[in-house]
């Protein structure tokens, strides 16, 4: 593959976790900030950039390639917010079909649309459906597509679960090439032990959090709005931590191969934390003698 | 841990289910899967002994999945596939045959199925994907799956017929004589007062699979016939027979026929007058080759490879006839790692070699043959390479036989006696002369004469006990 044009950056994390709703925010933040970005949606949902283009209707690629028609990058794409161009890769009907295959589909016949030499992007970053179920799921961090990798999580065990499954595949890839993990992204974070827990996960697989993001109503109101934070509220404090958090993707380049926990491992780790928060929910111990 | 598989040479549960299928004449399959599942088959088995039915080979009619099928699923594409083949095509019974690609994606070919058979259309289809097996597992489970759900596509009357007998195991293809194999069993079962239920090639059809449920017997040939027959049982009642190996010579016969005996009766006075007259003719035939038995010194140390059926079969044979020393037997079935067949063959196959093994890698089997220093090679047209390097005779037994036209010829039953008899005489007459040939070029070249041409004829009709070799120092070449 050539020469890289901007960088290339995929987001993962479990289901319903926030990862469209986190890159969208870094997304707009990058671009208020000036940068020329492309968002792409991996999902066959197809809600990644809901809130960067107003909730307004986008062909798929894969609806697009199912026509059979020639396709042209106009009828793919549309530009959202601050200029950031928005792709939904799309993908079959629920049940049918094979959508990791799809996935793979749609970011080859991006590439043989010179998307990238066309649109000359800083940012490119990729939207990618829940855990990696399958290697449909994990071309996006597979050689010569994105260098490096975030994931979203929360302290829940399952989200934990699927951040060492990415981790898993990063560390399978990383070797011949593909991407690197460049941190966690710790999203809907409450008050209490919960930081700790991702954080203990964290020192654990030998990475980093890139960011904290609280729970916010303003989150939910922007996206009843079809808005991103930055675009609806960019005055919030809310936004600032998305802006911080652009910041910090951008500029990162500590990236690393994740240390996975083996499934026993990450089961009595998990036991370990239940004990834990079942001693400070009782008001047994208090946090910091906890841990 | 995998491994390179030199020359395999079986292919996959569709090419085995394909294979069955298109030698059935009436059914038309209807493969469900990328370009080149279906035709690769074609090819490798190369177009001689295969294509009884009309649509076979290059005429299967199939859905060609592109990628765009993989994504948004083929069901629609297979719909489509089916409603056009019945259109153009005119067949008793469609048969769809799933593939790796099918079976990954999730294609509920069972629902399309459903829905083209309740318009009326005589459609089944099968639960086998490519990944599933190997050729032999796809003969035996497509026609487990057909028979299973014929009745329910297309109504046909049920009355029992005493004499009918289903026949299992035989392999179209595989079996590169199957054609003659299956005629000749349909000879003597006819002899002895029953009815061959063939199913395929050139006397078999799509009734016979409707007429399956009707038959008083089944026999099983090999494990790979175990599955339809056993259902058949279950189904309706129909007892089975076991046989390690299809029937040669009278021998052969007299056993086959025992162990129907066990089962259903049979008219003594017909059976008795078939088995002599069977008698005499191969008596007859083996009188005249004795001699040359023993001339050509066909009693060697021989190594036989092929299927579990076939080596039980002409090993057996050649051991018990020919005083044949079976130094080595090689497997090339497909099993799988969790083999089920109730078949249990070891003790028979002890008889038969003391070295038995199961393989269908080239470099294993071309070991074992070296390891095993044999006089003749009874194998495939894939061992031609190691019997030349050995400088040994090769016999063609099993699949594939490239070089030799099979239509109809068998290796079953008194006349399969005769065939491997005459062809392994042929074959080991051909290469002692092409041997003595070689030596005599030598020779040529050694002594720069020509003289010796003259003297060719009464030398190569020398006959030592040892057979036909012509050694250097018989030539006694004059320099006058
Ligand atoms: N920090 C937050 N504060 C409040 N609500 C949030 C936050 N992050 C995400 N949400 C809400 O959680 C819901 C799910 O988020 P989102 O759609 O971004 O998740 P996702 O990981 O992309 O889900 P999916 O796997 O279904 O694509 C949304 O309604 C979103 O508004
Ligand atoms: S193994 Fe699968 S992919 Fe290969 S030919 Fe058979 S069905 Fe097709
Ligand atoms: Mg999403």
């Amino acid at each position: 593959m050539a020469e890289k044009i901007g960088k290339h950056i995929a987001i993962y994390g479990k289901g319903g976790i926030g990862k469209s709703t986190t890159t969208s925010n870094i997304s707009a933040a990058l671009a208020e900030a000036g940068y020329r970005v492309i968002q792409i949606g991996c999902d066959p949902k197809s809600d990644s950039t809901n809130t960067l283009r107003g909730n307004n209707y986008l062909p798929t690629v894969l609806d697009s390639l199912r026509e059979g028609n020639k396709i042209h990058l106009d009828d793919i794409s549309v530009k959202g917010f601050g200029g950031v161009l928005c792709i939904e890769s799309g993908g079959p009907v629920p049940g049918v079909g094979c959508a990791g295959r799809g996935i793979n589909a749609a970011v080859n016949l991006l590439q043989e649309l010179n998307l990238f030499e066309e649109f000359k992007p800083d940012y490119v970053l990729y939207d990618v459906l829940g855990d990696v179920v399958c290697g449909g799921f994990a071309v996006p961090i597979r050689d010569g597509i994105t260098d490096r990798a975030y994931v979203v999580s929360s302290s829940d065990f399952m989200a934990l679960y699927a951040a060492n499954n990415l981790f898993k595949a990063i560390n399978k890839y990383a070797p011949t090439g593909g991407a690197k993990l460049g941190g966690v992204i710790a999203n809907s974070m409450k008050p209490g032990y919960h930081r700790e827990i991702v954080e203990d996960f964290v020192a654990k697989t030998g990475t980093s959090i890139a960011g904290y993001v609280n729970r916010s109503i303003d989150v939910q109101q922007s996206e009843l709005y079809g808005k991103t934070v930055i675009e609806a509220k960019p005055n919030s404090a809310q936004a600032d931590i998305y802006r911080n958090l652009a910041k910090y993707i951008a500029e990162n380049e500590n990236l690393v191969v994740p240390n996975p926990l083996g499934s026993a491992e990450l089961r009595d780790w998990a036991r370990n934390w239940g004990d834990r928060i079942y001693d400070i929910e009782s008001g047994v111990v208090g946090v910091a003698e906890a841990i | 841990m995998s491994n390179v598989i030199r020359n395999p040479r079986n292919g996959c549960a569709l090419h085995g289910a394909l294979q069955t299928v298109q030698e059935i004449n009436g059914v038309v399959p209807v493969v469900h899967a990328n370009a080149g599942c279906g035709v690769i088959n074609y090819l490798a088995n190369g177009g001689a002994s295969s294509g009884t039915a009309k649509y076979s080979g290059f005429s299967v009619p199939g859905t060609a999945a592109q990628e765009r099928h993989v994504i948004f699923g083929g069901a629609s594409r297979l719909r489509e596939q089916i409603k056009n083949t019945i259109k153009v095509v005119n067949g008793d019974l469609y048969v769809i045959l799933n593939s790796c690609e099918s079976a990954m994606v999730g294609d509920d070919v069972d629902a399309m199925t459903k829905e083209i058979v309740e318009q009326g259309e005589p459609v089944v289809d099968t639960l086998i994907a490519g990944f599933n097996g190997g050729t032999h597992y796809g003969y035996e489970h497509v026609l487990t799956d057909i028979l299973k759900s014929i009745d329910n596509v297309k109504k046909s009357e049920y009355q029992k017929n005493s004499k009918l007998v289903n026949i299992f195991g035989i392999i179209p293809g595989k079996d590169p004589y199957w054609q003659g194999n299956l005629d000749e069993i349909s000879r003597i079962l006819e002899g002895v007062g029953l009815q061959a239920n063939v199913i395929f090639g050139a006397t078999g059809s799509y009734e016979d699979l409707s007429n399956a449920k009707n038959a008083a017997l089944s026999i099983v040939f090999s494990r790979w016939g175990e599955q339809p027959a056993k259902l058949l049982e279950e189904k309706f009642g129909i007892p089975r027979v076991i046989r390690p190996s299809l029937p040669i010579g009278v021998e052969g016969i007299k056993e086959l026929v025992a162990s129907i005996k066990d089962v259903i009766q049979l008219d003594e006075d017909k059976l008795l007058s078939f088995i002599q007259k069977e008698e005499i003719y191969e008596k007859n035939l083996l009188r005249r080759v004795r001699d040359e038995i023993i001339e050509n010194g066909l009693s060697k140390k021989a190594v036989i490879v092929g299927d579990e059926e076939q080596v039980i079969r002409i090993g057996g044979f050649l051991t018990e006839k020919l005083g044949v020393e079976i130094t080595a037997a090689v497997l090339t079935d497909a099993l799988k790692k969790d083999e089920e067949h109730e078949t249990q063959n070891d003790e028979l196959l002890k008889h038969i070699s003391n070295n038995v093994y199961k393989s269908v890698d080239q470099k294993d089997i071309n070991d074992i043959i070296r390891g095993s220093k044999p006089e003749v090679i009874f194998a495939s047209a894939l061992e031609t390479r190691v019997a030349s390097k050995l400088d040994k005779p090769l016999v063609e037994i099993s699949y594939p036989i490239v070089d030799k036209l099979i239509i109809g010829k068998t290796t079953v039953g008194v006349k399969g006696l005769v065939t491997i008899i005459e062809d392994y005489f042929t074959v080991n007459r051909e290469f002692e002369n092409a041997k003595r040939d070689r030596l005599v070029k030598e020779l040529k070249n050694e002594t720069g004469n020509n003289q010796w041409y003259e003297k060719e004829d009464s030398y190569s009709r020398v006959r030592s006990n040892k057979g036909l070799y012509i050694r250097k120092q018989e030539f006694s070449v004059s320099n006058g």
